[in-house]
Formats: structure tokens, C-alpha cells, sequence
């Protein structure tokens, strides 16, 4: 019995502990994988909660590595983060994510899409 | 940077859990001094004894909340590179600290709780902001569809389990205190408040299912499904013992049996802690409607729990990926064969000490009284098997792997199970007979148990982690069913600790044949 106690706290505290998830990306524009003309990129994020704004960035990652942070649009609807970004050279980008959902938990995560040649 | 989100989870969802417990007691116990303890006129003792409870929730709500508030905040900060300025508005932080100022301003004004209209006032509009702060952590508060049916749902949930398992420590210690023709009068008043309870956890429960889980998949395919799940068997053990207390209450005999009523209220009083926690757990993972694409199927649960022959051979330690490899997620065949190697063998020695501590029971295997031994080869192989880069099968000494703290932690763990186990064996050979220190394992085993639950949600490879996981959640719930069996079997009248007694081994036993049954593939 109290070696089983100790089995069951031991395997309690040995597992791997997954991170949580509250806001989940519903959808995103530019899709995952999509492939975007260069110029203006309008960028979209539908998540499944209510979203603090003002607590979440959004960045943008360039092929050489720069990055830039995307300022959100006013009056967004709720669960949404909306931008624009401009994408001017050929390659893989990525938008890296990170919010706070209204109920207090962060979560994130990435969409990469391409960038065709002019 | 992942390490640290998993770190700061995990505080979270175990300070959650606390903060519930504490939150729940908290509102439980003001509910029973006003609508239990006062009409009935409850002994002077009684109620003082009461108001000390309503206190230490009320400070225990305080350091909770504070700490969980604390620990949100710094993961915001951390991971977003926020200053403090900027996190003090966030809606969470502005819950905590109304929350924290709900809760002092009770602790400060509890004495007179029963004695003044003006404070009792006071006291429920500080448990309504208790209750409405405590929204703010909840899946309710950010969903987009439903918001206002889900927000009441949330506060009738969470104010159920207050009347109901937050008022049992109040109902516990006056039960000691009353005499006996006045006990009947109490449980029936008690049961009462509780039965109220029980009709509002199970109205809320509806709408979460229909809102957060959404269809049959959604329970069996997803880390949410699962845990509500499991939440649902717990409640349904708890219902069971609340139904005996009540049929007690209720006109079985004019004499209520205050000693078995005492301990079904403890073992309530536990499991109602961990169902707390799993709710915690719950409220930290995402909603079944919102996992599309990676739910598990039932030919995959299917497959995955079809009976094997148990993996008897090892693969030998040469053929492991390096320790950083596996802990970064690049685990091969070879260490699953390893992991379940290892997981096959502790289920056959789990379900050896459940056949022998059954036998001990029928009193015609007395030599089976030395099964706690049979934690010694557990404990021998953990030291072998752990840490196949140690010794005695890696390179690695024993003293110099000592600065890995996973190796240390395991380590610590082999010499505790041979404490621990040497420790059982001296109670079950009537070397140790104190009451006392015969109840504090079955504490730790339903407490380990306990916090198995906090780990249970799959993020990353979804699928993989929720089919292990649900190994995983039924051990959780066999190992808090032997815990407190065995606590009832000590502590319990000679009726209810005989049929107890032959609970927990047989959940030892369903244990084991989980574990033999396990696979990582």
C-alpha cells in the first residue's frame, strides 16, 4: 500500500507534463502552407476564444531571419488578431503566435507560408 | 522556452486546483454557518469551530489565488517580455486581486458572522465575488458562442460543489460535537443544503457537455472528453457515499450511525479533492468542440487496448537513443520496447501484492502478510531499469550520475519505496499499531493518485499522448479507490472496513493489469 503511495506519486511527478492550450487557431490568412504574391500581406487569425489584444504579438519571420512585429486593427471581431505586413522577397515566413486568452492562459504557435518570386 | 510554458503549466493547473478546493470551502463553509448551523442552533463550540474553518479557507483562498495570480502573471511575462505595468490590467489579474480582497474581507469579519444581519450580507456578497472572480479562470469566460448560458452553468457548477463538498469539514466537525439525538437533525439539514448542491453540479455539467464536448467522439477522442470522463466516475463514487450518508439521515432507524457517517464524510472530503483537481485539470485543456482534427478514433483506442502477451524481454541498453535525444522527443522503437518492458514487469509484481493481500484477507494464507516485501524487487528493478546509462547497465557511476537530477529523482523514489514498503510490512505483521500511522498511507497513495490526475492533457503529438493517457486516468482512479478503501478498512465500523478491506487489493490488481496491458505503440 504505501509503496504503491510512493509508485503513484513517482510516476505522477516523472511524466511528461504537455503544455495547456486555451485559444486554438481556428484558421488563418495566409493558410498554413500557403504559397502569397509579394507586396501587402493582409494577415487574419481566427482563434476559437476571446483574445486580449493587447497581450498577445503577433511576429513576422522573414527567410533571412528578421522579424517584425505586426500591429493589430482596431475593432477586430471576438477571438480575432488582424494585420497588415509586408512581404517583399521570395521564400519560407513564418507568423509566429503568442496569445493571451481572455481566461488567463497564454498558448502559440506558427503558420509558415511561402512567398513567390516576382 | 517550451520547457518553461510546460513548468509554468503545471504550477498552474496544480495552484488551480488548490485555489478551487479553498475557494470551494471557502463559500461551502459561510453557506453552512448560515443555513445549517444558526437555524439549528448548533452548540457554541460547534459554531466556533466552524468560523476557524470559514477563516483558514479564507486565508487559504488568499495565498491561492495570490500565488496562481503570481505564477500567470510571470508566464506572461516571460514568454511575451511584458512589463508588470502592462500585466496588471490583464482581466485575470484584476479577478485574482478582487478575488484575494473578497476572501480577507471574510477572514476579517467571520467572528461575527452569526451574530450580525449586516455582516452576513457582507459575507455573501463576498462570496459572490469569490465565485464570480473565479469565473474569470474558466473555458466560460472566453468563448465566443454561448458565453451567457456556459457563465451561469460555470457559477451553478462552482457553487453546487461549495454547498456540497465545501460544506463537509463544517459538517464533519459538528458531528463530533453534537450529541447524538441532535445528529439526525443535522445530517437532514446538511443533506439538504448538499442535495442543492448535488442539482446544481449536474445542471452545469449538461450544458458543458452539450457546449464543450458536442458529440460521443468528442468524450472518447480528445484530453477533455477523457477527463470529464473521469471526473464523472469519481462523482458518481462520491454520489454513492453521499447516498448513504443521506438514506442515514433519512429515516433508516431513529438512530443516525455517527461513526460510519464520519468516515463515508472523510473519504467524500477526499475524493471530492480530487475531483476538484481534475476539474482544474479539465479547465486547462481545450474544449472537445475545438479539437478537430487530432481525435483519436475507437479502432485506434481499440487497438491500442486489445490484450497482449506482456513484453517479458528487454531490448538490451545499447540499442537506446542517447537520454537527450529521448527527452527531446526523439524516442525509437527500442525505447518503447524499454518503457514497456519496464511498465509489464511492475504490473505483474502490482498484481502479485493484490493476489497476496487478498489472500491475506480470507485468512487462510497468513505467510501472504509479507507481500509489502514484494515492493523490494520493485524497488531493485527501478534502481536497474530507471537509468540504463547508469549503473549498473551504463557507464556512468553511481555517485557521479547523482547530478543528473532526473537520475537523482529517481533515486530518491527507489529509497522511499523501500521505506515505505519495510514500513507496510511492519503494520501488516502488527510490528506498528497506531491508528494514526497506519492512516497516513493510505493519504500518500490516494494523494499520489490525486496528482496523477493534474497530468493529463495532449498537446504536441495529440494523438499519442491522449492514447497514453488514458492508461493513465484509470490508474488515477483505481489508485484513489485504494487509497481510500484502505483508509476505510482502518478507520471504519467492523461492516464497512470488512468490505473495504477487499476493495483496495482488488484495485491492486486492475492496477497491475493495466500496467501489463500498457504499450507506447
Amino acid at each position: 500500500m504505501v509503496a504503491l503511495a510512493t509508485l503513484l506519486t513517482a510516476v505522477a511527478v516523472a511524466l511528461p507534463i504537455p503544455a495547456f492550450a486555451h485559444a486554438v487557431l481556428l484558421s488563418s490568412e495566409p493558410a498554413t502552407n500557403a504559397v502569397v504574391a509579394t507586396g501587402p500581406l493582409r494577415v487574419r487569425l481566427q482563434f476559437s476564444s476571446r483574445v486580449d489584444a493587447a497581450r498577445s504579438r503577433v511576429m513576422l519571420l522573414a527567410p533571412d531571419g528578421a522579424e517584425t512585429k505586426l500591429a493589430f486593427a482596431h475593432d477586430m471581431p471576438p477571438g480575432m488578431l488582424a494585420g497588415l505586413a509586408r512581404v517583399d522577397r521570395a521564400g519560407g515566413w513564418t507568423l509566429q503566435w503568442q496569445v493571451l486568452s481572455v481566461d488567463g492562459h497564454v498558448t502559440r504557435g506558427d503558420v509558415r507560408f511561402s512567398v513567390r518570386a516576382p | 522556452m517550451s520547457a518553461l510554458f510546460d513548468l509554468f503549466g503545471f504550477l498552474a493547473v496544480l495552484l488551480h486546483g488548490l485555489d478551487l478546493v479553498a475557494q470551494s470551502v471557502l463559500v461551502g463553509s459561510v453557506a453552512f454557518a448560515l443555513f445549517v448551523a444558526a437555524p439549528l442552533e448548533l452548540p457554541a463550540r460547534s459554531q466556533t469551530r466552524g468560523r476557524r474553518i470559514v477563516r483558514f479557507a479564507a486565508i487559504a483562498t488568499l495565498i491561492t489565488t495570490g500565488m496562481a495570480t503570481l505564477v500567470s502573471a510571470l508566464a506572461l511575462r516571460v514568454s511575451l517580455d511584458l512589463g508588470m505595468r502592462e500585466i496588471v490590467g490583464a482581466t485575470f489579474v484584476v479577478a485574482g486581486v478582487a478575488k484575494a480582497a473578497a476572501a480577507a474581507t471574510i477572514a476579517c469579519l467571520v467572528r461575527a458572522l452569526t451574530r450580525s444581519r449586516t455582516v452576513r450580507v457582507v459575507s455573501v456578497v463576498a462570496c459572490s465575488v469569490v465565485l464570480g472572480a473565479a469565473l474569470t479562470d474558466t473555458h466560460a469566460i472566453a468563448r465566443i458562442d454561448g458565453s451567457v448560458a456556459l457563465t451561469l452553468a460555470t457559477i451553478a457548477h462552482m457553487l453546487g460543489a461549495a454547498l456540497w463538498l465545501g460544506g463537509l469539514p463544517c459538517f464533519w466537525w459538528a458531528l463530533r460535537d453534537v450529541d447524538p439525538a441532535a445528529a439526525m437533525a443535522l445530517g437532514r439539514r446538511f443533506s439538504l443544503v448538499a442535495a442543492f448542491g448535488v442539482a446544481l453540479i449536474v445542471a452545469g455539467a449538461v450544458v458543458f457537455a452539450i457546449f464543450y464536448i458536442g458529440s460521443i467522439d468528442g468524450v472518447y477522442g480528445t484530453a477533455y472528453g477523457a477527463m470529464a470522463t473521469t471526473k464523472g466516475v469519481l462523482l458518481a463514487i462520491l454520489l454513492a457515499l453521499g447516498c448513504a450518508n443521506f438514506l442515514a439521515t433519512h429515516g433508516i432507524g431513529t438512530r443516525m450511525p455517527i461513526l460510519r457517517t464520519l468516515r463515508f464524510v472523510e473519504v467524500e472530503m477526499g475524493i471530492g479533492v480530487a475531483v476538484l483537481m481534475a476539474a482544474a485539470s479539465i479547465t486547462a485543456a481545450t474544449p472537445s468542440v475545438d479539437v478537430v482534427a487530432d481525435r483519436v478514433t475507437l479502432a485506434q483506442i481499440a487497438h491500442r487496448v486489445r490484450p497482449e502477451a506482456p513484453r517479458l524481454t528487454s531490448p538490451p541498453p545499447g540499442m537506446l537513443s542517447a537520454p537527450a535525444a529521448a527527452h527531446d522527443g526523439g524516442r525509437n522503437a527500442q525505447d518503447r520496447a524499454w518503457s514497456e518492458y519496464n511498465h509489464h514487469w511492475a504490473g505483474l509484481l502490482v498484481v502479485l501484492m493484490g493476489i497476496a493481500a487478498l489472500a491475506q484477507r480470507t485468512g487462510h494464507a497468513p505467510f501472504a502478510r509479507h507481500w509489502p516485501l514484494l515492493f523490494l524487487l520493485l524497488a531493485l528493478f527501478l534502481l536497474v531499469r530507471a537509468d540504463p546509462e547508469v549503473w549498473p547497465l551504463g557507464p556512468l557511476g553511481p555517485i557521479e550520475s547523482l547530478r543528473d537530477p532526473e537520475v537523482a529523482q529517481h533515486r530518491l523514489f527507489v529509497v522511499m519505496i523501500v521505506a515505505f514498503a519495510l514500513f507496510e510490512w511492519r503494520v501488516r505483521t502488527g510490528r506498528i499499531e497506531s491508528p494514526a500511522l497506519v492512516r497516513v498511507f493510505p493519504l500518500v497513495t490516494a494523494a499520489g493518485a490525486t496528482l496523477l490526475l493534474t497530468h493529463s492533457h495532449a498537446v504536441g503529438d495529440v494523438k499519442e499522448q491522449l492514447l497514453i493517457e488514458m492508461t493513465h486516468l484509470p490508474i488515477a482512479v483505481l489508485g484513489i479507490v485504494a487509497g481510500w478503501s484502505r483508509w476505510l478498512e482502518v478507520a471504519a465500523p467492523r461492516a464497512e472496513g470488512r468490505w473495504a478491506a477487499w476493495v483496495w487489493p482488488s484495485a491492486f490488481v486492475l492496477i497491475g493489469l493495466l500496467l501489463l496491458d500498457y504499450r507506447e505503440a
